[in-house]
């Protein structure tokens, strides 16, 4: 055997032969500029590739990295612009099964301000459904924002079965759902009519819907601004809501829009937010079980 | 076992002696034959504190258990003393959260809807949202806050009712949701024996009406001291008071004390005597020397303020409050007595950063009259610790410094009452009405963060008895100006002033040094 037949080097040289031979054989293969052949069949219609779902934001190492981007950046710069006051976070401390939190939408500080009210636990678990035609339309943007807030893309124009159907995938899977019901932020901060998807989404998985009002988003950040701007800003968290046994999705819907309207008024709302007898058996710290 | 307090004699072999500064510390060589005087070490904590207070709530002194007097469709109002206790304030859990939890769980569990939340401050300042937060803890704070949860306000008309009058002629007012309560329980945090008992309700509830029957310079000069209750005037009074409350309302008592643990471990050589200290504790000694000494005073000040003390749970008892206060005296005296024979011609006392009036805040010049001549000399017991006539020296900047957010009644106090005079009964006589009925300090002690207009009064008369017993009061490193303003002397070193104090009391005076904080109680023999 000769000498150079069995070291790495040789190895590394042959490998790298090959792929050359295919490269090469690829390129010379096609001709893209030749004119087609007339026995060749009829080009069909383009076959679209299955919408991403970008599940690569929700496996490891992405959800330790988002994890550490949020506690450092996105976290810390939210108290320092709106130092947010968040009214029953207790509701959201250890949620024994996923929910969608069902928001007004007047800006798109929202969704920081969502995640900021929500426990470290729940918010590694949450996932954020943002406008498909809208933060998806440059992949790039879209990708980061995916790493930064967990986001994925969710239809308002077309295909709403579809989109509707990725997001039962997700709940049912044990993700948490942030919903604007409203489909797209507010043009003058004011609460418009919820779209009956949150209503569908929570007959069709059984999903507990929490009631979540801001105030205060529009004033720091409306439509067409870009920047921040500092400001008061108060996040309310209502009872999780849950279908009753004989109310359609748009009943359930008109129910939740009322509840998440009744939470925007100034005084405390007991029926939504829960007597305190309530609030303070929800936020009983966990009682830690050591094995024997 | 922790040791008791000590008195040792200054000799050849003594290390100097660490000497409070406001947000700074010295190292001071006291005089051959002085005596220093240091307070016992931290008794050791109650092991497991959630299981204690469940124990003295089933179990109270001279009372029904809790859950016997729970019951649904009562009114129940729970009341706490305010963030002027502990001092330094306590690394969170603060005992008085872990009580309310252990309250509210069993409100909870009897199904009572009607329960409010009060703080007792008095004519103390409202606190911010976060120091309200610090005191109960998030839990309570989330479900409770504001509407269930907010601070008692001495000053509003519709809130406050008067109770009656004490056969010695004091009036009495009570807070209205308190007064019109099926039940108050009152979760009290006893530091000094000054604190708990009667006085809780009969101040942290009152409004001026009420308070100005106690806290005046008459009841004040009569009390020798208010640190020790049966000798206090005072206490006499809010005793008085304090059952004419009991007559109308049901209260039960929950009375917690802590530890001496003052001082978290980045600051533990302040808590140690000189004698125990380590190379470590004079390295770290050293390197807040050289930042106090450097830093700008609101830089120190943040730096201090922020300390929080790992106070730990000594007693907590429950029930009736006579009963209840007489334990918790007990378990106070045992953790801060320390026996001292004798009195002597000189007392030197530090006065630290921190008094109960200037939590987050700068320590105005009446303030440190307030700690020093007040509560720092009235920690006796039997007699003070100063013979009458002697000199006291207080070290501490004492400068031209006010916080106008919390103190803006003190700056007038300073500027106008004191200009014109330092007697405090002649002060009480011509001004303090005056100040008390301003609609605009009522107006801050109200909507903002302000003590009362009548707080600053109060202040002066805490050190009316140690202005009437000295003979000379020396503060060391003070500014001139502001030091002679408040009618003392002024002093560039302690040396300096041991001289100034030799022409009161004589040549070669017996000294004693009182190395406080942490705090003690001086049992004169």
């Amino acid at each position: 055997m000769a000498w150079y037949s069995e070291g790495p080097v040789t190895r590394l040289a042959g490998v790298a032969g090959r792929t050359l031979d295919d490269v090469m054989r690829v390129r010379r293969g096609w001709k893209w500029n030749a004119p087609r052949p007339r026995t060749w069949p009829e080009q069909g219609m383009v076959v679209p590739a299955p919408p991403s779902d970008l599940g690569w934001a929700r496996v490891e190492p992405v959800r330790s990295i988002r994890y550490l981007i949020q506690r450092l950046l996105l976290m810390p710069f939210t108290e320092a612009m709106v130092h947010p006051k968040v009214e029953g976070r207790e509701w959201v401390r250890e949620l024994k099964r996923p929910a969608i939190f069902a928001a007004n939408h007047s800006s798109h500080a929202d969704t920081s301000l969502i995640l900021y009210s929500l426990t470290d636990a729940v918010r590694d678990r949450t996932v954020v459904a943002a406008a498909a035609d809208y933060w998806f339309k440059h992949p790039i943007l879209g990708n980061i924002v995916s790493l930064f807030l967990n986001t994925f893309p969710f239809s308002r124009t077309g295909g709403a079965q579809g989109q509707l159907h990725s997001s039962s995938q997700l709940l049912k899977s044990g993700w948490n759902l942030v919903l604007f019901p409203e489909g797209s932020r507010s043009p003058d901060g004011r609460i418009q009519e919820f779209k009956p998807g949150v209503g569908f989404l929570a007959k069709e998985t059984g999903t507990p819907v929490v009631p979540l009002h801001i105030q205060g988003a529009f004033q720091v950040m409306p439509r067409h601004q870009n920047l921040p701007v500092p400001g008061p800003v108060r996040v309310r968290i209502g009872k999780p809501m849950t279908l009753d046994a004989n109310e359609g999705t748009r009943e359930f819907t008109a129910r939740v829009e009322k509840a998440v309207r009744a939470l925007a008024s100034e005084p405390k709302q007991p029926d939504l937010q829960g007597t305190w007898i309530e609030r303070w058996r929800a936020s009983k710290p966990r009682q830690l079980k050591y094995g024997d | 076992m922790p040791r008791p307090g000590a008195v040792i004699e200054v000799d050849r072999n003594t290390p100097p002696v660490l000497f409070h500064f406001g947000e700074g510390i010295r190292l001071e060589k006291m005089p051959l034959g002085a005596r220093i005087v240091y307070p016992p070490d931290p008794l050791e904590p109650i092991g497991h504190p959630e299981r204690a207070i469940k124990r003295a709530l089933a179990k109270p002194l001279e009372d029904d258990p809790l859950k016997s007097l729970l019951r649904r469709g009562m009114k129940l109002t729970i009341a706490f003393d305010d963030l002027s206790l502990p001092l330094p304030p306590m690394a969170a859990p603060d005992v008085r959260q872990l009580v309310m939890e252990e309250v509210i769980d069993m409100a909870a569990e009897a199904g009572i809807d009607d329960l409010h939340i009060i703080a007792a401050l008095g004519l103390h300042r409202r606190m911010t949202e976060d120091e309200l937060r610090h005191i109960v803890g998030d839990r309570i704070f989330s479900t409770f806050h504001p509407e269930r949860l907010y601070q008692h306000d001495g000053e509003d008309p519709e809130n406050n009712v008067y109770v009656g009058k004490t056969a010695q002629g004091e009036e009495v007012t009570l807070n209205r949701r308190a007064a019109e309560s099926d039940l108050v329980i009152y979760v009290n945090l006893t530091l000094v024996p000054m604190d708990g008992g009667h006085k809780s309700m009969s101040t942290g509830l009152a409004s001026y009406r009420g308070i100005r029957a106690h806290h005046n310079v008459k009841t004040l000069l009569g009390s020798r001291s208010y640190m020790n209750p049966p000798d206090s005037a005072l206490h006499h009074s809010c005793i008085r008071q304090g059952q004419l409350i009991e007559d109308t309302v049901r209260v039960f008592h929950i009375e917690t004390t802590v530890n001496n643990h003052a001082f978290p471990a980045i600051a533990n050589f302040m808590q140690k005597r000189e004698t125990d200290w380590t190379a470590q504790d004079q390295a770290i000694f050293l390197a807040t020397k050289q930042m106090t000494d450097l830093a700008p005073p609101a830089f120190k000040r943040n730096v201090f303020h922020a300390m929080r003390a790992p106070y730990g749970l000594t007693a907590v008892n429950a029930g009736q409050v006579d009963a209840v206060h007489d334990k918790t005296l007990d378990a106070v005296n045992r953790q801060i007595a320390v026996r001292v024979e004798g009195q002597t011609d000189i007392v030197t006392i530090g006065v630290p950063y921190l008094g109960p009036y200037n939590v987050n805040a700068a320590m105005n010049p009446v303030l440190v009259l307030c700690m020093g001549a007040g509560y720092l000399f009235n920690f006796y017991r039997n007699k003070p610790v100063l013979r009458k006539g002697g000199v006291l020296i207080l070290t501490h900047p004492c400068r031209y410094e006010f916080d106008a957010v919390q103190h803006p009644s003190y700056i007038d106090f300073y500027d106008e009452v004191l200009a014109d005079t330092k007697d405090p009964a002649e002060i009480e006589k011509k001004y303090e009405l005056r100040f008390a009925e301003d609609p605009w300090f009522r107006q801050l002690y109200r909507k903002s963060h302000a003590y009362h207009g009548a707080h600053p009064f109060y202040a002066l008369y805490w050190a009316a008895h140690a202005m009437d017993h000295a003979g000379d009061i020396i503060i060391v490193g003070g500014d001139r100006d502001v030091v002679h303003h408040l009618g003392l002397k002024c002093a560039t070193t302690l040396e300096d002033a041991f001289e100034m104090a030799e022409q009161t009391v004589g040549r070669y005076p017996s000294i004693t040094h009182l190395r406080t904080p942490p705090i003690m109680l001086c049992e004169v023999e």
